[in-house]
């Protein structure tokens, strides 16, 4: 009797050991995998933009496979000239902002009030117009362009459509590269400096805004090229849909809001409604309706994975 | 004895890494280093402080949430205090100071009046009293009162302390904002509490000049204080060993007051007594007190500006640069007649790295951390200045080692402090200028740097250049400048 329950007491704390083990263990590996998640926290930026390519990738992917070949390649140059536009968009934007944003400090601190009034009285002017506004009337300006038969070829219409896109997106990136600037002439690194002889404009553009900005200004960027994209989509949508047909979007370039406002894509939007009343009509949005639906997913997916990647550099970099 | 293993990383880098850091128990441990080297962050982790989701921190080789919720972390705290070194930040700015100073545990000590009083020197009702309803500005009270207040909390609590209680006092940098008369005030305070009830104390600090006061008014209790010194090893790792006092107090018997050769007509700067600044007169007056002096600068000489912690000392030698306004003041430098309506083209042109070059007082702020070492010196003004060779010598000079690719191209962030500091002198040190005025040239030095630094100064002067110095290390100064050389800032109201 007594050799059986000293069995069973071994028997039970080699379990109670066991189990003992597997929670420590587990732990361990719950430990370990917390300890990788937080790691990966610093790539967030990384791994969305990751998912974003990789994300469009898998819809080409799908389109290749059940999207007919004329709407593809529609599609295809639609999301080549939008990502083309919102690319020269982003860049435009940047080097303009800098020059302006280092030209109206430079005027400040050599004491220029001429051309500082004249060049933030032109900085205003833009800011008073809303940027949809604005973009809109520079529209009018392409489409007059066209009419007279001055604006050959798209990618010249391309470049006109970016250039009053970065001109309307411009005032936010000035301010924000205004306020880098502010922000360190009020510290002691700029007046030791100065006081060293260390010319200002070096100062200014190589160690405020290259060295101690690139992360905003990285961040800018890419909020910039997802503007772009969001103002052009919601232009091209408008006078697709509200121009007529004598000054119409046909004329130019084909992009991703124009091609939503293409006539069989807003029945494959109106199939996703029918679908919420005709459940067992949803599986032929993948691929009965698949123009519009990649069409608008490309731009949301585009949108999101965008403001994703800047709210995680923003909070790795504490911007 | 309390040993520590301690080990800090934030998810870019390693902050510190040492594997000897101890404390003896109920004795008083001085502890010494150049800045950034991790001495804060080695006595915030040990009281306590540091946040586990910002850090990966392990103490003792341990999770540092375990150690936080440990009853060891808890009794430190408990039975100990933490004075940080940046008054402002330690105060509430929603409480009066009154209150803050009765908050908690300190609500027992029924001592505050005494303790006011041996710490300002001062009447309590005329003096005292009326800055206890103040709600703590960054401008009121002032940096010096911010920290005796937060002495005087530290020392209520030590009076609530029994016998043989576990716990801690930290005092980091505790003088940064008091003048020697305060500081040596404080000491006696603490030797004094110490003596009739002893504890396990902390003190951090860059003040080497606390060795003469220790050994000089508590000889006695020499046998309970340690003096330690954070220096970094090759690897990167940081150990913390013995401070030889009379290394310092032999050196500084070795440093000789001399006037140097200059010649009287060469004045690089003259500023005429009294000015005004944010509606204060300030006059200058001689080291005999004998007042309104004109503070005289000439080529290869070293005059050493002395005042108390915030009167105003940065704001003067600001005005000299051109950074700022005075409302009246009439001065002279290196031949160009200045005053308060001066125009800033006047510096831009013809002063700025040409006639006059200034050194400000916290490397940390004056330097681009985001720029690599050789960076430091691009757009310096003048060939010499911006020559490879010249930068390569001075680099050597100032850092004792060989100067590799590696080293030029580190981040000015990721130096110490002290590298920092001599880093920030270094490029002023470049120029040829007729001024050169030294902001707190010593500040976050250890004492090999503080000995280089003292002796590129001197070296500045030999080579003709007029260095205005500002600096609360008196100690060291009135030994190397004579008295004659001496100003002191004085304002009326």
């Amino acid at each position: 009797m007594n050799g059986k329950k000293k069995e069973n007491h071994s028997s039970g704390r080699t379990s109670a050991v066991r189990r003992h083990e597997m929670r420590s263990s587990l732990s361990r590996i719950l430990r370990d995998l917390i300890r990788r998640a937080e790691k990966l926290e610093a790539y967030k930026a990384q791994i969305w933009l990751g998912l974003w390519a990789g994300g469009l990738l898998f819809v080409w992917l799908w389109d290749f496979l059940f999207l007919n070949a004329p709407e593809r390649a529609m599609l295809q140059i639609a999301f080549g000239n939008s990502m083309f536009i919102a690319s020269v968009v982003a860049i435009w934007t940047m080097v303009l902002g800098w020059l302006l944003a280092f030209a109206l400090e430079f005027w400040e601190v050599r004491e220029k009030t001429f051309l500082k009034t004249v060049g933030q009285f032109a900085l205003n002017l833009i800011r008073s117009l809303p940027q949809i506004v604005g973009v809109l009337l520079g529209y009018v300006w392409i489409t007059y362009l066209m009419d007279q038969g001055r604006l050959a070829g798209s990618v010249s219409a391309m470049l006109w459509m970016a250039f009053f896109l970065s001109l309307f997106i411009l005032p936010e990136v000035v301010d924000m590269l205004r306020e880098r600037i502010r922000h360190f002439r009020q510290s002691d690194f700029y007046n030791a400096m100065r006081v060293l002889g260390i010319a200002e404009w070096r100062i200014i553009n190589d160690d405020i805004l290259w060295k101690n900005s690139r992360i905003h200004l990285l961040n800018k960027t890419i909020a910039v090229f997802a503007s772009a994209i969001f103002l052009q989509c919601s232009v091209d949508f408008i006078i697709s849909v509200g121009l007529s047909t004598r000054v119409s979007a046909l004329n130019l370039p084909t992009t991703l809001g124009s091609l939503l406002a293409n006539i069989d894509s807003k029945q494959d939007i109106l199939a996703i409604g029918y679908s919420l009343t005709h459940p067992w009509y949803f599986p032929n949005l993948f691929f009965v309706h698949l123009q519009g639906i990649s069409v608008a997913f490309v731009i949301i997916f585009t949108l999101f994975a965008l403001f994703k990647m800047t709210n995680a550099l923003a909070e790795r970099f504490h911007l | 004895m309390m040993r520590y293993r301690v080990h800090i990383k934030s998810w870019q880098r390693t902050l510190v890494d040492s594997d000897v850091f101890s404390l003896a128990s109920n004795e008083i441990t001085v502890l010494f280093g150049e800045s950034g080297i991790g001495k804060t962050l080695i006595a915030q982790a040990i009281f306590g402080l540091l946040d586990p989701d910002e850090l990966h921190i392990r103490l003792n080789g341990q999770d540092y949430k375990r150690y936080l919720r440990s009853q060891e972390v808890r009794d430190l705290q408990r039975n100990g205090f933490f004075v940080f070194q940046e008054p402002s930040t330690h105060l509430n700015p929603l409480l009066s100071i009154g209150e803050q100073l009765n908050e908690g545990s300190l609500a027992r000590a029924t001592n505050e009046r005494p303790i006011l009083e041996a710490l300002w020197q001062q009447s309590f009702e005329r003096q005292i009293a009326p800055l206890l309803k103040v709600y703590p500005k960054p401008f009121r009270p002032s940096g010096g009162e911010k920290q005796r207040f937060l002495l005087a909390m530290a020392f209520k609590k030590l009076s609530l302390r029994n016998a043989g209680m576990p716990g801690l006092f930290v005092f980091d940098e505790p003088t940064g904002s008091l003048d020697n008369r305060y500081r040596n005030i404080f000491l006696r305070e603490l030797m004094q509490a110490y003596a009739q009830n002893p504890f396990t104390c902390l003190l951090i600090t860059h003040d080497y000049s606390m060795i003469s006061v220790f050994e000089r008014y508590h000889s006695a209790m020499l046998p309970h204080v340690h003096f330690k010194e954070l220096r970094r090893k090759r690897g990167g790792k940081v150990e913390m060993i013995d401070f030889e006092p009379r290394a310092y107090t032999d050196w500084l018997s070795k440093q000789r007051a001399t006037s140097g050769k200059f010649s009287a007509e060469n004045t690089v700067l003259k500023v005429e007594s009294p000015f005004r600044v944010f509606g204060k007169e300030f006059f200058f007056a001689g080291e005999n007190g004998s007042k309104h002096h004109t503070l005289q600068v000439r080529g290869g000489q070293l005059v050493y500006l002395k005042a108390p912690s915030g009167l105003g000392k940065t704001t003067l030698a600001k005005i000299i640069a051109g950074l700022q306004k005075a409302e009246r003041i009439r001065f002279e430098l290196a031949g160009i007649p200045l005053n308060e309506q001066s125009n800033q083209k006047i510096w831009r042109r013809h002063i700025w790295g040409k006639r006059l070059a200034m050194v400000f007082q916290h490397a940390d702020e004056a330097l681009n951390l985001q720029a690599r070492v050789r960076d430091v010196f691009k757009g310096l003004p003048g060939g010499e200045a911006t020559d490879p060779q010249k930068i390569q010598q001075g680099l050597k000079d100032f850092f004792e080692r060989s100067v590799n690719e590696r080293f030029l191209n580190q981040k000015v962030a990721y130096l110490s402090g002290g590298q920092k500091q001599r880093l920030n002198l270094l490029r002023a040190f470049l120029l040829q200028p007729q001024l050169l005025i030294l902001d707190e040239p010593l500040n976050g030095l250890d004492f090999e740097s503080l000995r280089k630094v003292i002796e590129m100064i001197q070296r500045k002067r030999a080579a003709g250049s007029g260095v205005l110095l500002i600096s609360h290390n008196e100690e060291i100064f009135d030994h190397i400048i004579p008295p004659k050389d001496r100003y002191r800032l004085h304002t009326t109201t």
